[in-house]
């Protein structure tokens, strides 16, 4: 079993109506996490979160042919670096999902 | 090198002086003022903009922009202030001031290190208007 930490900023933070969270997950991936554990417990706003992070077809999740969902353009870190979508998840990890910058 | 993402920014002329002394082989200052406009991407009247960033990534960003600076161009010191939180019309929400021998490399250095701040650094910008509101991304 692993814990992490999952944070949101900008108008995912809105969108979740929460800074940060944490989940308990095992054996799971990247895309484990945003496919499936986060859109669970945010059932609400579930379609509009895919939609958010994901490229959708038809309100589908594109997947690319070895069965990897392809991301827009949002930047997912993981301890400050940018890993695969196909990254394990492990115990502590601190995962910080970006939207579309727009400082300055 | 200083970098501070923070509600408040620290008073321009101060930061000046302060660049100032990190050598005696600066020969120009350049400096770059963002503010807030009236107008907002909406047409309408901006009521404030609302600044959230990543922060520890941000500062960490932003370093590595200023080194690359360093390399690229050969400047002497830099230091970027950027607010986070509530601003109003006309308030200042960045301040980036660059250092160098001589002014080239100084004009060089402030575009590229607003342009990368603009599309690299991990800071949210939300413009209220007062026909709404919307997360401004930039192009």
């Amino acid at each position: 079993m692993a814990k992490v930490k999952v944070k949101y900023f900008g108008r995912l933070r809105e969108l979740m109506g929460i800074k940060e969270e944490e989940y308990e997950v095992e054996d799971a991936t990247l895309a484990d996490l945003l496919l499936n554990h986060i859109p669970n417990r945010h059932s609400e706003v579930a379609d509009e979160w895919r939609q958010s992070i994901f490229i959708t077809i038809k309100g589908e999740v594109a997947v690319s042919r070895d069965g990897v969902p392809a991301l827009k353009n949002y930047f997912v870190l993981i301890g400050g670096r940018s890993p695969e979508i196909t990254y394990k998840l492990k115990d502590g990890d601190e995962v910080a999902i970006l939207p579309p910058v727009g400082g300055g | 090198m200083k970098i501070k993402i923070s509600e408040r920014l620290d008073d321009l002329n101060s930061l000046l002086n302060e660049i100032k002394e990190a050598s005696n082989e600066i020969g120009a200052v350049t400096i770059f003022v963002g503010a807030v406009r009236g107008v907002g991407k909406d047409g309408g009247k901006v009521l404030r903009l609302e600044y959230e960033a990543y922060e520890e990534a941000a500062r960490e960003t932003l370093e590595k922009i200023i080194e690359d600076l360093k390399v690229k161009y050969g400047i002497i010191d830099a230091i970027v202030e950027h607010k986070v939180g509530s601003a109003g019309v006309g308030e200042d929400t960045v301040y980036a001031l660059v250092a160098s021998k001589h002014r080239e490399e100084g004009f060089k250095s402030i575009v590229e290190l607003i342009e990368r701040l603009k599309h690299e650094v991990p800071i949210w910008k939300k413009e209220v208007t007062d026909k709404g509101s919307q997360w401004v991304e930039n192009p």
